[in-house]
């Protein structure tokens, strides 16, 4: 019986019946996995999902604009009433201007910088390709050096960078206000051109470095006349709120 | 023979595309298809040996058990010691595979020109 033909075509038919379940397990488990972990299918439902919601939040962003301009206009008539209100408008036209919700103009300087176009050369630990692109830090280096030498305001391609601003890398972007962007750069400041333009040349600074790296990252230049845009974001504080005057222990 | 092992191979795929519906974790999966593949290996070195004549059920049988706990054992130590072992099984079931169905294919070809020569 043991070696009988028939024996052994039943011991072949079934190991190889065995192998056909062992392929055809292995086979879905693996389109399984391949379709939880890439939801390759979804991505045209992803693609659509993201221009609605950039159209929709480019609506919201108009509907933001409108409001506020809506409120200028009512603060304007309530100013041109009483005496009391004028002041208390005036008083409010400062706070705006301090939180940087007005659009300013004034001298300044605008400085462009961009992600140098050559390329690192030779095996050297100092050439790295991180060097020839724009940091957050750059820019977080820039505005601390402007705002130390007295801008007043300052943009980076049209953001206005307020007090709750960030400026933060992600991945090959650089998020302002909650804005994407990408090099170039446009950094436009106001305040006295010569002051600003000397915080940001001097030797070691916030653009000395880059120089070193390409001069051609940096481009700076006085202008008589800059204009910069108010805040755009929200302006909702979800958190804070004003507290009661603390008494002062001496 | 072969014809009883396609058909074989066959009904195992269909069941196990149709019928069959195990839920296995997904860290199976890898020693799942080398074990597949193991028996596949072992499969093709069976239909080789029955074309030699040298068939044995025992060997066959024990064979294929082994192999297929073996490929997917030594993926499993491989994953715990940070080796790449699953590899060692790959590259020698494959090449074996590659060795049998060349085997396999000259049986053929030869028996094709002997009976040219007859005919």
């Amino acid at each position: 019986m043991k070696d009988s033909k028939l024996y052994q075509m039943l011991v072949f038919f079934i190991i190889w019946l065995v192998v056909g379940l062992l392929l055809g397990l292995a086979f879905k488990e693996q389109t399984r996995i391949r379709t939880a972990e890439l939801p390759s299918a979804r991505l045209p439902e992803l693609a659509r999902a993201y221009v609605q919601e950039k159209r929709s939040n480019a609506a919201l962003e108009e509907e933001i604009r409108q409001l506020r301009q809506k409120i200028n206009e009512l603060e304007n008539a309530f100013a041109s009433g009483t005496k009391q209100a004028q002041v208390l408008s005036q008083s409010l036209q400062e706070a705006k201007m301090i939180a940087g919700l007005l659009d300013v103009e004034g001298p300044g300087i605008e400085l462009i910088l961009q992600d140098s176009k050559r390329k690192p050369q030779g095996d050297s630990p100092e050439l790295l390709p991180e060097l020839y692109t724009i940091h957050d830090y750059d820019l977080l280096r820039v505005v601390n050096e402007l705002r130390q030498a007295g801008a007043e305001a300052i943009s980076i391609n049209g953001q206005r960078i307020v007090a709750t601003t960030g400026i933060r890398c992600t991945g090959p972007v650089v998020f302002i206000n909650d804005v994407k962007m990408a090099s170039p750069f446009t950094v436009l400041a106001i305040g006295d051109p010569k002051t600003l333009k000397g915080a940001l040349e001097m030797p070691g600074g916030a653009l000395a470095d880059l120089k070193s790296v390409d001069p051609k990252m940096v481009q700076l230049r006085v202008l008589d006349k800059v204009r910069i845009p108010a805040y755009s974001g929200s302006t909702q504080f979800r958190y804070a709120q004003p507290a009661p005057p603390q008494e002062v222990k001496q | 023979m072969i014809a009883v092992g396609l058909i074989g191979l066959l009904l195992g795929v269909i069941i196990a595309s149709i019928a069959l519906d195990i839920p296995l974790p997904e860290e199976w999966a890898a020693y799942l298809s080398l074990a597949a593949l193991a028996g596949l290996d072992t499969a093709f070195g069976g239909w080789r040996a029955s074309l030699e004549g040298r068939f044995h059920p025992d060997v066959f049988i024990s064979g294929f058990i082994v192999n297929a706990l073996l490929a997917a054992l030594l993926a499993y130590l491989g994953d715990r010691i940070g080796v790449d072992l699953f590899l060692a099984a790959v590259v020698t079931l494959g090449g074996r595979m590659f060795l049998n169905l060349s085997l396999i294919r000259r049986y053929y070809l030869n028996q094709f020109a002997l009976r040219r020569q007859r005919g």
